[in-house]
């Protein structure tokens, strides 16, 4: 136990027995896991307890987990991750438009929802920033602008380089077509895809060893994430 | 022999009114006279006997009316002329005559050919199913060749000894139908039938077939459509109402094996395991009803069953046992004839959705007899059903709108099951309701007197296959 307080997760799900196992599962993780039943009383909390991130299901009994998202979104920039069980892209899209910042499909790992969460508190409170930054075999210096893949420089064109900075400042964290877009290429690009498309393309060409390591994740239809 | 007859009048007549013309004519010029005749017979009789009534004229007006006059001799060899250029003028006559009559005799039979078609095609492509088209079919063709009985079987079929099969082929040429007609008919006749008939008929009945080819296609078509609807349901059915308890038991599974849990959360946590896959394995069942229901495997094993035991068991199975069901049966009703078994899966299905939508007042259910069959109602005091909502509430994975902290929690297919297996039985399910009034599941299952069992009713569950 450290005497740092714990960050406080809200939990928003209309099954008790899910709060309750996720209540354990974010205390063994070193959170605190603030519950709610529906989306009136996320909102209460959320307004009361102030949490450090939410976790919220798209299914709940009075409005939807999209609508939650976008009411939390007006007025708080706290981590926000879907739970969503339907599997369908296009929820999962609605949601990520309204202002959540990643989702996980039911069932989840608990692992792996406790790593999103963490690489979306990171994006709230980022380390201080390296100039070198190293992923096994890949070294990117955002100083001098060089990346090279086990020891051997690869050149990069400045939007594959400023693609991969976005990328790996944000590892883990699920970067979506619009956020890189916007980032890299500037309003009025936010919709062009398939430019994006391309320059992942050639950017994993140049990274990722053949049949090798794979740094970039696809989610389809929805974004990229650099791999934690 | 009308023929003939007619022939010799006429030409007695022609040879009669020659006398009158003699003073007006010179005599040789007259043999005009004759030729009305020997077109007549011709026209009518054919080229032989028109021949004949052009020589029976020429001898007559030789013997009649040329100098001398009562004897088969000519005195001026120029009348010799004119009696010859007679002869062939009348014979030509004949022919022409012969070649019109056999001319409309044809046209007649290919008009009556075209009729036949014509009628064979209103017959088989007219709507009605090709095999009941092909007995009348074939009665108009018997009439109008003027034969014996005629059949059309469907595919190759072997004469017998009283009829001849003959092969009908479609356009590609192979046999779709066997023609059977009488062994003996009339040359003229066979001649008309194989030239003209046969192909029509086999090209007609090629046609219907593939008509019916494409009916039936069309008719699967739709089925497959439907059937497509009720898939993409189910998976988004599963998607979710599966998912949610695996989730929660996966969820559970991982916080058990947590070092920092107080006594209480670890039962909180095995309850919700056992829960969860309570839940899981309930809707596994329903799903399994169902699909039973749509691949038509559910038969009923018919046995005598006290409905007054199937609303017990059916009750005392519901997952909150402390649901209040009240179940009155009137003495009277006897024993009916059904799967205690899937009757006790209909009746659970409609209490748990009553008890669900009764927000926690009491659910009633009446059994009595009403004629030849017994009437069990449901009656939950919910927030009713209105009309909208009423038409498809019998529809798998159709779920009431959202009301209150139950909403939302049914599979969506207990309604649909219940229909499923009341109907396998032979009997019906209707439902009551109006808006604020709660509602009545109404089922109604046929009654058969002991000992005097009826035959077993033909039944399909009505739910899209």
């Amino acid at each position: 136990m450290t005497a740092e307080p714990r960050p406080r997760v809200l939990v928003v799900d209309d099954e008790q027995q899910i709060l309750r196992a996720l209540r354990v599962i974010l205390r063994d993780a070193g959170f605190e896991a603030l519950p709610a039943g529906s989306a009136e009383e996320a909102l209460d909390i959320a307004a009361t307890r102030r949490p450090d991130a939410a976790i919220v299901d798209l299914v709940l009994p009075d409005f939807d987990g999209v609508e939650l998202s976008r009411r939390l979104r007006e007025w708080s920039d706290m981590p926000l991750i879907v739970l969503s069980a339907v599997g369908d892209e296009d929820a999962k899209v609605r949601a990520l438009a309204a202002g959540a910042d990643d989702y996980v499909t039911k069932p989840f790992g608990p692992r792996e929802l406790v790593a999103r969460l963490q690489a979306n508190l990171r994006r709230i409170a980022p380390e201080p920033e390296e100039a070198v930054i190293r992923v096994e075999g890949l070294e990117v210096d955002l100083a001098r602008r060089t990346v090279s893949v086990d020891g051997q420089e690869v050149h990069l064109t400045p939007t594959e380089f400023d693609l991969l900075r976005l990328l790996i400042r944000n590892r883990g964290r699920l970067m979506t077509h619009r956020d890189l877009l916007l980032s890299v290429w500037g309003p009025g690009y936010g919709e062009d895809t398939q430019v994006l498309r391309a320059h992942i393309a050639n950017l994993r060409r140049k990274i990722e060893p053949a049949g090798g390591r794979r740094y970039i994740r696809t989610d389809p239809g929805v974004g990229y994430r650099f791999a934690l | 022999m009308i023929g003939i007859a007619v022939s010799l009048v006429l030409v007695a007549i022609a040879t009669a009114a020659i006398y009158p013309l003699k003073h007006l004519a010179p005599v040789v010029s007259l043999s005009v006279v004759y030729l009305p005749a020997v077109l007549l017979v011709s026209a009518y009789w054919g080229l032989p006997l028109g021949l004949a009534t052009s020589l029976l004229s020429a001898a007559a007006f030789n013997f009649f009316h040329l100098p001398p006059t009562g004897r088969f001799t000519i005195a001026d060899s120029r009348n010799w002329v004119a009696l010859g250029a007679f002869t062939v003028v009348a014979a030509t006559v004949s022919t022409v005559a012969e070649l019109a009559r056999s001319r409309a005799l044809e046209a007649d039979r290919r008009r009556a050919e075209a009729d036949l078609a014509a009628a064979v095609a209103r017959d088989l492509l007219g709507g009605s199913e090709t095999e009941s088209a092909l007995a009348a079919a074939a009665r108009r063709v018997a009439v109008a060749l003027g034969i014996g009985p005629v059949a059309i079987e469907l595919g190759t079929v072997e004469g017998d000894r009283r009829r001849r099969a003959l092969e009908l082929t479609g356009a590609d040429g192979s046999q779709v139908a066997t023609l059977l007609v009488p062994r003996r008919i009339p040359a003229d006749t066979e001649q008309r039938l194989e030239v003209h008939v046969v192909p029509a008929l086999g090209a007609l009945v090629a046609i219907a077939l593939r008509r019916d080819a494409l009916q039936s296609e069309a008719v699967e078509t739709a089925a497959l459509r439907r059937s497509d609807d009720v898939k993409t349901a189910l998976l988004r059915a599963v998607s979710h109402d599966l998912r949610t308890p695996v989730t929660a038991i996966v969820a559970a599974g991982h916080a058990l094996g947590s070092d920092s849990l107080t006594g209480g959360e670890r039962a909180e946590l095995s309850t919700a395991v056992v829960e969860e896959g309570e839940r899981l394995a309930a809707l596994v069942d329903k799903l399994l009803d169902l699909s039973r229901l749509q691949a038509g495997r559910a038969e009923p094993r018919r046995d005598w069953v006290s409905l007054e035991d199937v609303l017990h068991a059916a009750s005392e199975g519901l997952s909150e046992p402390e649901a209040n069901v009240r179940l009155t049966v009137e003495p009277d009703v006897p024993p009916v004839r059904a799967d205690a078994a899937h009757l006790e899966r209909a009746f659970a299905n409609l209490l748990e959705n009553a008890v669900r939508y009764s927000g926690g007042l009491p659910v009633s259910v009446q059994v009595r007899r009403s004629g030849p069959r017994v009437v069990a109602r449901v009656v939950d005091q919910g927030p009713g059903i209105g009309a909208v909502e009423r038409a498809r509430i019998f529809e798998p994975f159709y779920r009431g709108p959202a009301t209150g902290r139950e909403a939302g929690t049914g599979s969506g297919l207990g309604l649909a099951i219940a229909r499923g297996f009341v109907e396998a039985n032979g009997g019906t399910i209707t439902v009551e309701s109006l808006p604020g009034q709660g509602s009545s599941f109404v089922v109604t299952l046929p009654l058969e007197q002991p000992g005097q069992p009826q035959p077993e009713p033909e039944h399909e569950p009505a739910l899209p296959t």
